[in-house]
């Protein structure tokens, strides 16, 4: 009930016994920008800008598996794409579990922004809302998502608590949606798994916006630090704790503790991945052990006296690897407790007490309280212990083991990379550890080898023994992660990117199952920013790409600066810190074109798709989470690359370019249905090798509304890369020809001939001049829109 | 008739009732191929030395179009076979696979059965089993040096077995 009162007094006389209760004071919002047509959409506000997406990029199923074994009617065969007792096919079963995948990494992340607020309230003692968002001078579009989404430019973190309780009420009811007897339709489950991917997108927008704000962290700025990172990083005369995970709170405590005690000489923290990159933007001292590719090799080197973990992505075995070398494991998240006792309410000093007594571990889920028992306990255990940093095997036991094999194969055949892990133990028993060496890095540190050997070989173990010198002087930098895009950023390269004089901006982002090793990381960071694209990176990616150095010495961090610019490299932080990277596109509409973002979702990813060329990489993508992000850019038509593991996430958003009714848009400028080049091809591909990744990336970059002279930029490299990378022309470079202004001018009589003669395009020799051929003609006006609406009303502008 | 079984090379990759079965001879890959009205061989970038040369045979012997997938194009390149295998990424060209429309790489259309070789192997299987699932037009063979359950056909697991599992390769091209 809403009761208006008007002008004049309110009096209240002679009541007694009478309560008088205000609930939520609702302050009139100041009119930033007219509220657009989908404030805080739900499950089906959005499904025709879906189902236009699914259409052109129609789902590609891989199942992982032909059977459906949820209820109890079943286990159901669905194979070839027949219905189970519940009635769902095979199609739309895959389409369930993909929308089950999304709401794990969804809720994933929404879960670390809720905890996030938590924690903020419980550690600076501040209500939300005395905390303002407040990102400095030169962001004043904070938070774009927020604004895109639901329609709220925050204010305080109130505010963003606000979207956070609609994001929680979006993944209930797509939850809900997956039960039996729901939904069944494939599309329909795409759809939900669309909007659970924009919420994932809004949930790691308020987590990292809420943590800048409340704990101080870049808020943005570029030429940030360098962090070190690797392996070899950690100096072992001090005490070591090591924090892994993603929700830092604790690790910020750590670090309060060692500089309110003046102990950075005597004590390391560093971390493994995401906890790590965001332990380093509130300390600096703290270093990067390295990715989750090398947690269990970290783990199982005996680099920390402590570890400390918080949520996601920490291995499940932890305690099993720990307890073997007596290394005590604080958890310090609800969410991963590993069946230890719970310390929170005790005195920390008992914790302390009762770690060192050599007890697996314990639960403390006070954040405050974590610094004192982790360094403690690190420092104590330093004191019992050399300075040396020994491989946990001796040579004789090295050699033992390299005789014990007995090419059995079990180990290769569990190897999700297919190692020939006995071959490299038959050369190490003659003598020769290269193969071991070698495969260290490609290696992922799953442990399903050691899972089958019969002969109970610690592989892991010999693995870091055979490439221990690697391991020690594997050290590297990473730029600190920075946060958000600055509007006067984008104010900068606005025009270029949408022009297309930017060739693209390449986000490198997510975890690290590669199928071949770290260094892709760094080739295709150097490659992309040496050619002038915008290269933004998170996560896992951004530590390992810092592991390498050019022929200078160089990383890629300090030889490209950390502007969002071309030619720069700038690592934005840890996985929730992509959000930085769905807010520059959406501000490139906003700042650039003058869109207005309010609670404008469809028109906005239609302005992107359309105009904004950028691509994502996701080359050792492993998560649930990395399917919840990749779908919540695409939702936003941003095309995502991932590496061959990928396709076991098994959907993925592939364009047939030859089929002209899923390329036709409308032209605002004279209303008409034109056929356009299939630009982006995909939303979601995988590639084999990196190889053919990058120039696949440089194509996923071409963009309709692409100028001509961007449209040859472009050109250049999606050949160039070709050429580089797979020794050949781009068999369909022709498509994306519009007219002899698209073609790169170096080159253009030679391309011109090959139109003309391979492809047999019609060309005017005399004024070189393509007379016929194109799938369209270029015009300077042409201003595409996927939008029914927007071709009936206009765009909204502000 | 009772099937061979074989275990799939990444031990845990059991996809489901319907297994691919086990081919233990060239000859009647063959045969498929000479029966076939439009057979594929992709050739993806895990192939030995011994196996490229086998599979150069095939596009010597121009009885199946040849196409390589991620960087197995360079290998057909330095050996200057470029002009008789088309390149492909192998996630595009299954997705292209599973539309009966698709016109083919020569514009005459899809194909009817396809041949997987060098795959990464765990990609390989993705797309294996999107071509099982929802490509009925389409009869997957892999004669890969691994067992791949998501075919309809596969070779067991041979990749220790070098000069065994090239035989068979060789048995297929005699034929050819």
């Amino acid at each position: 009930m809403v009761l208006e009162l008007g002008k004049g007094a309110l009096v209240l006389d002679d009541m007694k016994n009478v309560s008088i209760r205000i609930g939520e004071v609702v302050e009139e919002e100041e009119e930033w920008a007219p509220m657009g047509p989908t404030p805080m959409p739900s499950i089906a506000t959005l499904r025709d800008w879906d189902f236009f997406l699914l259409r052109r990029y129609k789902p590609f199923y891989a199942p992982y598996c032909d059977m459906c074994c949820l209820c109890t009617m079943g286990k159901c065969d669905l194979t070839g794409n027949k219905r189970g007792a519940c009635g769902i096919d095979l199609a739309a079963q895959t389409g369930r579990i993909v929308t089950i995948a999304v709401a794990m990494g969804t809720t994933c992340h929404t879960g670390h922004a809720r905890h996030m607020l938590h924690d903020i309230e419980h550690v600076t003692g501040k209500k939300l809302s005395e905390i303002p968002v407040d990102l400095g001078p030169e962001i004043a579009e904070v938070a774009p998502l927020t604004q895109l989404i639901t329609g709220i430019k925050p204010k305080t973190l109130e505010d963003l608590r606000k979207a956070l309780e609609y994001v929680e009420e979006q993944i209930t009811q797509v939850m809900d949606a997956v039960h039996t007897g729901q939904e069944g339709s494939y599309l329909d489950f795409e759809s939900k798994a669309f909007h659970l991917g924009m919420m994932d997108a809004l949930g790691k927008e308020i987590a990292d916006i809420a943590q800048i704000c409340a704990f101080n962290l870049p808020k943005g700025e570029s030429n940030q630090p360098l962090i070190e990172v690797g392996m070899g990083v950690i100096d072992r005369s001090k005490a070591v704790v090591l924090v892994i995970g993603h929700h830092a709170p604790p690790a910020f405590n750590i670090a309060d503790y060692i500089e309110g005690n003046g102990l950075e000489n005597e004590v390391e923290l560093a971390g493994i991945c995401c906890t790590a990159h965001d332990t380093t933007r509130y300390y600096e001292k703290a270093k990067i052990v390295g990715s989750l590719g090398r947690q269990l090799k970290a783990i199982r080197a005996g680099i920390a006296d402590v570890i400390v973990i918080d949520e996601q992505c920490i291995r499940a075995d932890i305690l099993y690897h720990t307890r073997k070398l007596g290394i005590p494991v604080i958890c310090t998240n609800e969410k991963a407790m590993h069946g230890l006792p719970d310390f929170t309410k005790k005195d920390p000093k008992e914790a302390v007490k009762y770690l060192l007594a050599g007890n697996a571990g314990c639960v403390i889920l006070d954040p405050l309280k974590v610094g004192e028992v982790a360094v403690e306990v690190a420092r104590a255990r330093r004191k019992q212990r050399s300075e040396d940093f020994k491989p946990v095997l001796s040579e004789e036991e090295f050699m033992n083991y390299a005789k014990a094999c007995t090419q059995c194969g079990n180990c290769t055949m569990a190897c999700p990379q297919g190692i020939r892990i006995g071959e490299a133990m038959e050369a190490a028993e003659k003598g020769d550890r290269s193969k071991l060496e070698e495969k260290w890095d490609i290696c992922i540190a799953c442990g399903r080898c050691e899972q089958v050997c019969p002969r109970n070989i610690p592989i892991i173990d010999m693995l870091n023994f055979a490439a221990w010198n690697r391991l020690i002087n594997e050290k590297g930098k990473v730029r600190r992660g920075r946060g958000p895009v600055r509007d006067s950023e984008i104010r900068n390269v606005g025009a270029p990117i949408v022009l297309g004089t930017i060739p693209g901006i390449i986000a490198i982002v997510g975890c690290s199952n590669y199928p071949n090793g770290t260094k892709d990381a760094y080739t295709v960071m150097n490659e992309f920013a040496s050619r002038n694209f915008i290269v933004v990176t998170t996560g896992c990616m951004a530590m390992d790409a810092g592991l390498y150095k050019d022929e200078e010495g160089l990383t890629v961090y300090e030889k490209y600066p950390d502007n969002f610019d071309g030619g720069c490299v700038a690592n934005l932080g840890s996985c929730v810190a992509n959000a930085h990277i769905h807010g520059a596109a959406i501000k490139v509409a906003r700042i650039f074109a003058k869109r207005n973002i309010r609670a404008n979702f469809e028109e906005i990813a239609d302005y992107i798709l359309n105009r904004v060329g950028a691509c994502g990489l996701a080359w050792g993508a492993y998560s649930q989470k990395a399917a919840s992000i990749a779908t919540g850019v695409n939702r936003l038509g941003i095309p995502v690359v991932v590496g061959p593991h990928g396709s076991k996430y098994r959907r993925a958003f592939l364009g047939r370019p030859y089929n002209d009714e899923d390329w036709m848009v409308w032209d605002v400028r004279t209303g008409e249905k034109v056929r356009i080049e299939p630009a982006p091809q995909d939303l979601l591909v995988a590639a084999e090798t990196i190889e053919e990744a990058i120039p696949l990336m440089a194509k996923l970059c071409f963009r309709p509304n692409d100028t001509t002279q961007g449209r040859s930029v472009k050109l250049t490299h999606y050949i160039d890369l070709s050429l580089k990378y797979l020794n050949r022309m781009p068999d369909d470079w022709h498509l994306f020809v519009r007219t002899e202004a698209d073609l790169p001018l170096a080159k253009k009589e030679e391309l011109l001939k090959i139109l003309e003669d391979k492809y047999g395009w019609k060309i005017d020799w005399s004024k070189k001049k393509i007379i016929e051929g194109p799938i369209r003609s270029y015009h300077a006006g042409f201003n595409p829109t996927n939008l029914e609406r927007c071709l009936r009303d206009g765009f909204m502008t502000v | 008739m009772a099937k061979a079984l074989e275990q799939p090379f990444d031990v845990a990759n059991i996809p489901g009732p319907k297994t691919a079965t086990l081919l233990e001879k060239g000859k009647p890959v063959a045969n498929m191929i000479k029966k076939a009205k439009r057979p594929l061989l992709i050739v993806g970038p895990d192939i030995t030395d011994g196996m490229f040369e086998r599979i150069k045979k095939f596009v010597e012997k121009d009885s199946i179009t040849v196409v390589a997938t991620g960087s197995a194009i360079k290998k057909f390149i330095e050996a200057g076979l470029e002009d008789r295998v088309r390149y492909a990424v192998l996630h595009e060209l299954t997705n292209f696979l599973l539309d009966p429309n698709w016109p083919g790489f020569d514009g005459k259309g899809n194909y009817d059965l396809v041949l997987m070789i060098g795959s990464i192997y765990y990609h390989g299987s993705q797309m294996l089993a999107a071509i099982k699932n929802f490509a009925p037009h389409i009869r997957a063979l892999a004669i890969d040096r691994y067992y791949h359950p998501n075919a309809a056909m596969s070779f067991g697991n041979l990749w220790r077995k070098e000069e065994e599992y090239l035989k068979l390769l060789d048995e297929i091209v005699a034929e050819l």
